[in-house]
């Protein structure tokens, strides 16, 4: 168990740079997680720490140690691929003993192990059985086992839930995040689903084309994302391009969608754009006659669209100056055509200038 | 640099041993050919006129559109008898599909030339059949020349387009048909504008292996030419008959041969260049629900097809049994033939065992690991070395033997006569067949499974042995046996390069059918015939076996 340093990490594939100058600081015990669409560069980035891939610059630390210029073989990783890739030739007992065996731990301390590991993964009693008997979910089960019984400096995990159903992919993660709590181990976690990320991770990178958007807790991600591309791919947004009218130390006036807030968090000077974003949770329907509630802001426009979701709904409002805005609210609405639509200023997030 | 060579030691090693060996066993022989064919009688001028003599010869000439008209002719009949057999095989429901398939694959590995022997013993001069047509007053016209020798083909050579055509059949998503008659194609619409396009890049490459096969083939126009040139066989003709140093005008023709062999690749690659479908099956397209009668004629077809392709080996291995006063048959029943086999030694068979065995095991143990590093390590090295690895297919065996022979007749390395230079040439000639079946389990085989084990501490070389090899085992057992029968039943290079000691099975054979002892070649014949279906039928039992317990 140890913190994990990347320093300035890079690789070109080609014309591609798969990972551009990233540098991320994983703490001793904590549970982190990359997160991004596919071809961010996530996984080459997992790839390098495990050793799989190799870096054209930068370094690799576990610890305080090198280890970048390890063989793979060598670095003491436990790693769960996305399809499991347990041996066929080979039993449950086998799979999980592989690794022990290439350390020369005693037989007997081995089959110790390896129980103590199954019954970690809840299989208690499969050591005989083949892999080709095992559900995707048992599988998923061994393959952690596999990388757990090693007592890894760290362990990696390559979207290891991607490949079960909806339903076991959410007891999994909570399984996964329970062993790490347990053993109190490092996890470098690799995932495209931003709920997933959300729901388990002590912290989180965000990446895009092979840069760090922004590293912080599940929280501060969604609640205070630092760049449109965070804002919009963690959860869905309103972004809604603004002008800064003026500023005063952090509090300043934006023009946005025909009216003007006062806004905390705006940084540049008159005449600067940004870009707001508002969580669609984050504004509300008002019901004809109502009053906005105290702090708030109107906006009025159209209702042009409605989803029926289930526990919530979703709506689509075309304000008077062409924007369009999706508000998420609990119940379906009792108006149509003209609305008005209520926010707290509070809970708008200012962006930087547009990419 | 040491980082670099530290990581990447074992593709390293296996690329240089397998360049040394493909340059010194196959391009440097080649070379050898080449330069034969464009020097003088001295071998010491650079000269076109080694060239212009054979190509301003009739009788060469003639050879060359023979030998072209006879191989086009082949894959065409072959793509006519094998398309419709892998339709059924794939689409219809009919009985009894996995001997259909096990029965139609075994032509591959039974030496072609012994199906030709077979048709010279019903059909020819005073063939069986051709004296009881005959004697009921029914003329029968004559098997020997172009035609038999396309009959052969086809029924030795159909497998090479049934088994690439019948996995494209499977292969082809069942969402392109279903779209395709949702878009109002009938059914006989949507198998010639979606579902035969889709396998027609298969049908091309089966039957560019029949072509190449056809054209490189010696033993079947050997027996059925009579006094017609082939090239194949003119080349070793005029190779044992040259009498200069320089053994020039066999070189041209084996050029001749190469520049065919590579105009058929390159046309083959310009028909499917624009035809890359990879349409990744998700869910098979299903059986196609046909009328009884439909279904009735399918199965009839197919039977007839696997057993007129088999009906050949079959009759040799009983007339072997029957008593023959010199060329004549007579009815009963004899272990003569075989006695008079083996009466003067035992050697040819026992050399046949252990050339088959050495070359299975030498172009295992190179191919293998080659196919390997091929396909897990690309780069343009391994593109390039997968080029020259594979290309030994396209280049005819009297060829091959006839440039080992001067490569190595004299300089730093004489092996001319020995049993070893045998072994090469026939490592050589299955190296194609060893990589690429190693390729192909490979693809099968999760890249993740070999970084799992790295991952867990087990270094590259090692679990390459504890990992790979393990999972591919039964397709290595499966290379290794169809490697030595196939090398059992070899007659082109072997014919070239044998010397006494090391006479082999097909050469006592082929000595047979020289002479008038036609009871020993039908003899030999049914050794042979023993020795390539036994080992495949054991391994077929295992290969099935070892596909049970791993999934």
């Amino acid at each position: 168990m140890t913190a994990i340093t990347i320093e300035r990490a890079a690789r070109v594939f080609g014309t591609v740079r798969a990972v551009d100058d990233v540098s991320i600081a994983v703490r001793n015990g904590e549970f982190f997680t990359l997160l991004g669409p596919s071809g961010c560069g996530k996984t080459t980035l997992l790839r390098m720490v495990a050793g799989f891939c190799e870096l054209d610059t930068g370094r690799i630390l576990f610890g305080e140690q090198r280890i970048d210029t390890l063989p793979p073989h060598k670095r003491n990783t436990g790693m769960v691929f996305q399809n499991y890739a347990v041996f066929p030739n080979l039993t449950v007992g086998g799979n999980v003993a592989y690794g022990l065996r290439a350390r020369s731990v005693p037989s007997q301390e081995t089959r110790e192990r390896v129980t103590h590991a199954l019954k970690l993964v809840q299989l208690e009693g499969f050591a005989e059985r083949w892999p080709h008997q095992l559900s995707g979910g048992q599988l998923q089960r061994v393959a952690i086992a596999r990388a757990i019984v090693i007592e890894p400096h760290v362990l990696l995990l390559d979207e290891p839930l991607s490949n079960l159903d909806a339903k076991l992919r959410v007891e999994m993660r909570g399984e996964i995040r329970r062993l790490q709590k347990l053993l109190g181990i490092t996890v470098l976690y690799v995932t495209h689903d931003q709920e997933e990320a959300l729901a388990i991770s002590d912290r989180i990178a965000v990446m895009r084309t092979g840069r760090v958007e922004q590293i912080a807790t599940p929280r501060d991600i969604y609640e205070r994302p630092v760049t449109p591309f965070v804002a919009s791919f963690v959860g869905t947004t309103n972004l809604l391009d603004g002008v800064v009218r003026a500023r005063e130390g952090d509090v300043g006036e934006v023009a946005v969608a025909g009216t003007t807030l006062r806004l905390a968090g705006v940084r540049g000077n008159a005449g600067d754009k940004v870009v707001l974003s508002l969580r669609p949770e984050a504004l509300r329907l008002l019901a004809p006659g109502e009053a906005a509630p105290a702090r708030c802001v109107t906006l009025s426009g159209t209702l042009n669209e409605v989803e029926y979701l289930g526990p919530v709904t979703r709506f689509g409002v075309m304000l008077a100056d062409g924007t369009a805005l999706q508000l998420m609210g609990l119940m379906p609405p009792a108006a149509s055509g003209a609305v008005a639509v209520a926010f707290d200023p509070q809970r708008v997030v200012v962006l930087g200038p547009p990419a | 640099m040491r980082a670099f060579l530290g990581r990447n030691a074992f593709p390293m090693t296996v690329f240089a041993i397998a360049s040394a060996f493909l340059g010194l066993f196959f391009l440097w022989p080649l070379l050898k050919v080449f330069g034969a064919s464009i020097l003088d009688a001295s071998g010491n001028h650079f000269t076109l006129a080694n060239y212009i003599t054979i190509l301003s010869n009739r009788f060469f000439l003639n050879g060359l559109t023979n030998s072209l008209g006879i191989a086009a002719s082949a894959a065409i009949c072959t793509a006519l008898v094998g398309v419709p057999f892998a339709f059924c095989l794939a689409r219809l429901p009919i009985g009894g599909k996995a001997v259909l398939l096990a029965l139609a694959a075994l032509p591959l590995v039974l030496p072609s030339f012994v199906s030709a022997y077979a048709l010279v013993l019903m059909f020819g001069r005073s063939g069986i059949v051709t004296d009881m047509l005959q004697s009921i007053g029914i003329p029968f016209e004559s098997i020997y020349g172009a035609k038999g020798i396309v009959v052969v083909y086809t029924l030795t050579l159909y497998p090479y387009i049934v088994l690439p055509v019948t996995a494209a059949f499977k292969s082809i998503d069942v969402s392109v048909e279903e779209a395709a008659q949702n878009l109002g194609a009938s059914r006989a619409r949507m198998l010639r504008t979606v579902t035969l396009p889709l396998v027609l890049p298969s049908i091309l490459a089966g039957a560019l292996l029949v072509f190449i096969e056809a054209l490189e083939n010696f033993g079947v126009p050997f027996v059925l030419a009579e006094d017609r040139p082939i090239l194949s066989v003119e080349a070793y003709k005029l190779f044992v008959g040259e009498t200069t140093d320089n053994p020039a005008s066999a070189s041209v023709l084996g050029m001749l041969l190469i520049v065919c062999t590579v105009i058929a690749l390159l046309v083959q690659r310009g028909l499917l260049a624009r035809r890359n479908f990879a349409t990744g099956a998700r869910r098979s397209a299903p059986l196609i629900g046909v009328s009884p009668a439909l279904r009735w004629l399918g199965s009839v077809y197919c039977w007839l097809v696997v057993a007129a392709a088999l009906v050949p080996f079959v009759a040799v291995v009983v007339i072997s049994f029957m008593p023959f006063s010199g060329p004549v048959l007579h009815t009963g029943f004899s272990v003569g033939n075989f006695t008079q086999l083996f009466e003067r030694s035992y050697r040819p068979l026992t050399n046949t065992l252990m050339l088959a065995t050495l070359a299975a095991c030498g172009a295992t143990l190179i191919g293998v690991p080659t196919g390997y590093v091929i396909t897990r390590h690309r780069s343009r090295l391994s593109a390039l070395i997968d080029i020259v690895a594979t290309s030994p297919f396209a280049v005819a065996g009297t060829v091959l033997g006839i440039g080992m022979v001067m490569a190595f007749s004299s300089g730093f390395l004489i092996l001319t006569g020995t049993w070893l230079i045998m072994v090469l040439a026939y490592m050589v000639r299955k190296l194609p067949f060893s990589v690429r079946s190693a390729g192909a389990i490979l693809h099968q085989i999760d890249p993740s499974l070999e970084e799992a084990s790295i991952n867990l501490g087990v270094p590259p070389a090692l679990t390459f042995a504890r990992i790979t090899v393990p999972l591919m085992l039964g397709g290595i057992v499966g290379g290794f046996v169809l490697t030595f029968v196939t090398v059992a039943s070899e007659l082109s290079s072997t014919i070239v390069l044998y010397s006494g000691p090391w006479t082999t099975m097909t050469v006592a054979m082929f000595q047979a059918l020289e002479g008038t002892s036609a009871g020993v070649a039908a003899a030999a014949a049914t050794v042979l015939i023993i020795c390539t279906i036994l080992p495949v039928a054991l391994v077929y039992r295992l290969l099935r076996r070892h596909e049970l317990s791993m999934l």
